[in-house]
């Protein structure tokens, strides 16, 4: 049951920060170690450089990326010009639907100074799933939650400001 | 043959046991009727001993018939052998006919079938089920016809000798007739039950170790307990029948078997007192009667081989007794030249279940018109292409291909004609060559060489499809042996030197320069202290580990110890992680054991959980030693490696290095900037180092400057048809989902096909390779081929001369791109949509 049991002493490496790192998200939060230790050994760490895409604007990405160290900027650009959205930092996660579907990107994430991720495709991220189809309600039901509580934690804080959106509100309802 | 028409599914199980084998049963009849002879021969000598040479006192006729019965026996067993060795003859040209005559027919049924079909349900027809019907032909003719004639001699022989003997000695037999096949159907009968029992009692068992959590929770032992003691004990009773009657089978015969002699023996016996039976005749009398139990029994067997074999057969058969619904090649004439004019009309597609998939729909397109077909998910799309494709059978309307009737023609008539690209290609093991001729090389026709397209047509499909980078690619990570292209290493050493001057430092990050002064996480442990290309077949990396001189080394420099932590961490990690999946490329590709290895491991480390390290058994020593010289830190991240190991291990090359220097000089080339490497792949060659990322922007533009140097070498060429050999490996699971989207495009133009059929064929294409795609078949494809494209997203589809937008099995909406949106339509909205 205990990973440390398991793990000799000295072998402290990428592997098993990447276990952790995993563990710390919503969308892998659930699963139990057996499968958690196959996504994060699926993982591989990819370092970019200042200024350097991780993603763009509608491109088809196939894979969600977790920050291990380094920032990176979001943004989004409407007919030709950009907007900075919001920074993420280590520990953040992103692109968990695109494991579970094909999409577009609505957003491009470019590093500001090195970045260092761990992604997991979709490809792999697959092909896993497969072998614990039992895990994948969990993951299902995380995302559902995460989705919701997005949207409930936005009205708290924006919906008086929404305005002109205010109709198009209601993601949670798809 | 007028077998040869009827399809093998029809076919009876008998029809295969002379069915060109005609020869091979003939010749064993021969066979069998010298055995028989030889069989009856010794009873004859037998009596003749007793009788005659033994009571005259006889010493020459002993030797004589001696003799007879030595060479009777030789005989007898000789032509046993021969029998036995014809029986498997004939058995395995029934198998390996049928096994192609039924693969050959289930080739061609239709899809529909396969959708309702497990591919191990046809793995297990072919390779299990055709067994037993084969072995039962194999032996159809010998065993009864040798079995029987063998029974009627000796019963003869018996009745020769004695009538009223031979009469109640044979008594016996009806009764066993009746008696044992009655014990076996009870037995067969608990034993069925058995098999039922033992199922449920497996599921409950499998059960309680499921919820353990529960039973622990609930404290709930003697519940379990109780449950599990009603099973054990009602199938405890079950077994102790079914036992029962399998050894009342066993003692009923030897009962009957034992009973023959007693009888001949009390009636013999009485007879031979009375002088009316010679001593002799009661030798070859008991003898026989022993010798009658062997082809009864054989015979016995036999009914089961043919029970056996009869029903997989009949099974087998029944299930694929499907019709193909098209011919596969045209008899009489070449395949048809069509034009790729295509005209659909009120054509309608009802599924089995009677679901109308397609619903009236028409259609019109001139020779080298491009139609994208568009639509939500169900509309049909799919189901139109491939029904166009011939792959599913319309049932109503007509599909006209070059004004021919689509539902007539053969296959081999479609594939000379129009070129099919699926959503989920799918590629068979082999090269990628292999792989990218696959569709022309079907497409010709029987008994003609393929006409093979050349080099430059083949590159310029790669250049065209986005391909080249990957083939080259491969040829790039391609190790070339000591000896098999001299030149080209000396060449590409040329190019390492340019690389390091142009390029070396810009992508210092993203390589690990080969350096005798440094440890190289992205090499193996075994790479790490030989740091050279062995000359010699014995200091390979696959043989490194059992090689004396090597292990001399380890053990000299105390290096054992280190080796077996390394490899036991590592054992334990990927066990760990790997443990319980499937052989997938995906999940083996960072693993430093091979999925064929794990359980090997597995019993290693279940050693080690006994024992301690130093008292492994040697194999298992050896195999973690193997583990940790594959250690490679940069590429197997489930262990890592301090910088302690490191300077030890780095301190050990050198003393390695200055060993071989004494010992054996000519056995390595140490790595050196001016030497190519054999043992390394040619990219690391190129850079003189290893790759340290993953990432495709950065691979991207190294390739690209070392196309540039290849370019300038002359070598581009040679390096792309060292890839072409590639092996995509089982379903080309090497490659990626892009990679065998664009490899079934390559094929499918290779062909260079009237009418393309594309099913949604670039959708795990990139936006860069889709519109590479997207733009060959404006400027290269249209007025060509006719194209039909089912095509989910909307951005790609403005230069379509048509589209069709579909909506529950109906086209409601057709014509050109700006008509379409113009209109305000279903297109409009679909855009609008998305």
């Amino acid at each position: 049951m205990s990973s440390s049991a398991e793990n000799s002493p000295g072998t402290a490496c990428e592997f098993t920060e990447n276990l952790d790192l995993l563990r710390q998200t919503y969308f892998f939060s659930r699963l139990p170690l057996e499968s958690l230790k196959v996504f994060a050994y699926l993982g591989t760490r990819e370092k970019l450089n200042d200024g350097e895409y991780l993603f763009r604007q509608g491109e088809e990405d196939d894979q969600a990326y977790c920050v291990v160290a380094g920032r990176g900027c979001l943004e989004r650009s409407d007919n030709g010009s950009r907007r900075d959205l919001r920074e993420i930092g280590p520990g953040d996660f992103i692109g968990g639907l695109t494991l579970l579907g094909e999409a577009r990107r609505l957003y491009s994430l470019r590093a500001v100074g090195e970045i260092v991720c761990l992604e997991l495709k979709r490809e792999k991220f697959a092909k896993a799933v497969q072998q614990f189809p039992d895990q994948m309600p969990r993951i299902f039901r995380a995302v559902v939650e995460a989705v919701v509580s997005w949207e409930a934690r936005f009205l708290l804080e924006l919906g008086g400001d929404c305005g002109r959106c205010l109709p198009r509100l209601g993601v949670s309802l798809l | 043959m007028g077998r040869a028409d009827r399809p093998i599914v029809r076919r009876s199980l008998f029809s295969w046991v002379f069915d060109g084998n005609l020869g091979w049963q003939l010749l064993l009849l021969a066979v069998i009727a010298v055995v028989v002879v030889a069989r009856v021969l010794p009873l004859e000598m037998q009596k003749r001993i007793v009788n005659q040479a033994i009571h005259l006192r006889d010493l020459d006729r002993l030797l004589l018939y001696c003799g007879f019965y030595l060479a009777a026996v030789l005989l007898a067993n000789g032509c046993k052998y021969a029998i036995n060795i014809l029986e498997t003859l004939i058995a395995q040209r029934v198998l390996k006919r049928m096994r192609s005559a039924l693969f050959d027919h289930i080739l061609s049924l239709p899809l529909s079938f396969f959708r309702d079909t497990q591919p191990g349900t046809v793995v297990n027809a072919i390779a299990i089920e055709l067994v037993p019907p084969s072995n039962f032909a194999g032996s159809a003719v010998s065993t009864p016809v040798a079995n029987v004639l063998t029974l009627l001699a000796f019963a003869g022989y018996l009745f020769w000798l004695n009538p009223l003997l031979a009469a109640v000695s044979l008594s016996i037999y009806p009764a066993a007739m009746v008696a044992i096949p009655f014990l076996q159907r009870r037995a067969n009968w608990a034993n069925q039950k058995r098999v039922d029992l033992s199922r449920i009692f497996a599921g409950r068992i499998a059960e309680s170790i499921g919820g353990m959590h529960e039973i622990h929770g609930h404290g709930a032992y003697r519940l379990e307990r109780r449950k599990f003691d009603r099973l054990a004990e009602e199938l405890r009773k079950i077994r102790i029948v079914w036992s029962l009657y399998r050894y009342a089978v066993k003692g009923a015969n030897n009962l009957f078997t034992g009973l023959g002699p007693f009888l001949v023996f009390l009636m013999g016996g009485y007879l031979a007192i009375r002088g009316e039976l010679e001593l002799g005749a009661l030798v070859a009398f008991l003898s026989a009667q022993e010798k009658l139990y062997d082809p009864w029994r054989e015979l016995i067997d036999f009914y089961q081989v043919y029970q056996d074999g009869a029903v997989t057969y009949r099974r087998t058969m029944e299930f694929f007794d499907v019709a193909p619904e098209h011919a596969r090649e045209p008899s009489g004439r070449p395949s048809v030249e069509l034009d790729g004019r295509l005209e659909v009309k009120h054509l309608t597609f009802t599924t089995e279940s009677g679901i109308r998939l397609l619903d009236d729909v028409n259609l019109e397109l001139n020779p080298g018109e491009h139609l994208a077909l568009v639509g939500f998910s169900g509309s049909g799309k799919s189901t139109l292409a491939l029904c166009i494709g011939q792959l599913y059978a319309y049932g109503e309307g007509q599909v006209m291909i070059g004004g021919q009737e689509v539902a007539a023609l053969t296959k081999q008539d479609m594939a000379a004609n129009v070129g099919m690209v699926f959503q989920s290609p799918f590629m068979f093991e082999g090269s990628i060559a292999e792989n990218l001729l696959y569709a022309t090389e079907a497409a010709a026709p029987e008994g003609e060489g393929p006409s093979r397209p050349s080099l430059d047509d083949i590159i310029a499909v790669l250049h065209h499809t986005g391909l080249f980078a990957d083939v080259l690619r491969f040829g790039l990570n391609t190790v070339l042996p000591a000896g098999s292209h001299p030149e080209l290493a000396r060449a590409l050493v040329r190019v390492r030197h340019k690389f390091q001057d142009r390029y070396g430092e810009k992508f210092r990050d993203a390589l690990e320069f080969f350096d005798e002064n440094r440890y190289q996480l992205f090499s193996s442990v075994a790479d790490n202290l030989m740091f050279g290309a062995p000359h010699r077949e014995e200091f390979s990396a696959a043989r490194i580990g059992r090689n004396d001189y090597f292990r001399r080394f380890l053990e000299r420099e105390d290096l054992n110890p280190l080796l077996l932590e390394i490899g036991e961490t590592l054992a334990r990690q990927t066990v760990g992680i790997l443990g319980n999946l499937p052989p997938d490329a995906v999940f083996f590709e960072q693993s430093p054991i091979p999925a064929e290895e794990l359980p090997r491991y597995k019993a290693v480390l279940e050693h080690l959980r006994r024992g301690p390290r130093n008292l492994l058994p040697p194999e298992d020593a050896h195999s973690l030693l193997e583990l940790a010289l594959r250690f490679t830190p940069g590429v197997h991240k489930m262990a890592g490696m301090g910088p302690k190991v490191q300077a030890v291990l780095l301190e050990k090359r050198g003393r390695f290095r200055s060993a071989v220097a004494r010992d054996l000089p000519d056995a390595f080339a140490f790595y050196a900037a001016s030497e190519f490497i054999h043992s390394q792949s040619i990219l690391n060659n190129i850079v003189f180092g290893n790759l340290t990322t993953a990432s495709s922007p950065v691979l991207d533009r190294i390739t690209q400057n070392i196309i540039q140097l290849l370019i300038e070498r002359d070598l581009l060429e040679t390096i792309v048809d060292i890839g072409m050999r590639y092996n995509i490996g089982s379903k080309g699971e090497k490659l990626s989902g892009g990679q065998r989207q664009k490899l079934a495009i390559a094929r499918a133009f290779l062909k260079a096909p009237r009418l393309l059929i594309m099913d949604e064929a670039t959708s795990a294409l990139d936006n860069r390779s889709q519109a590479r795609i997207q733009n060959l078949l404006e400027t290269r494809w249209k007025r060509r081929s006719t194209l039909i494209a089912v095509v989910h997203r909307l951005d790609i589809i403005q230069n379509f001369d048509k589209i069709a937008v579909m909506k529950a099995g109906k086209i409601i909406e057709s014509g050109s791109y700006t008509e379409l949106v113009a209109r305000k339509g279903a297109l409009y909205e679909l855009i609008g949509r998305k």
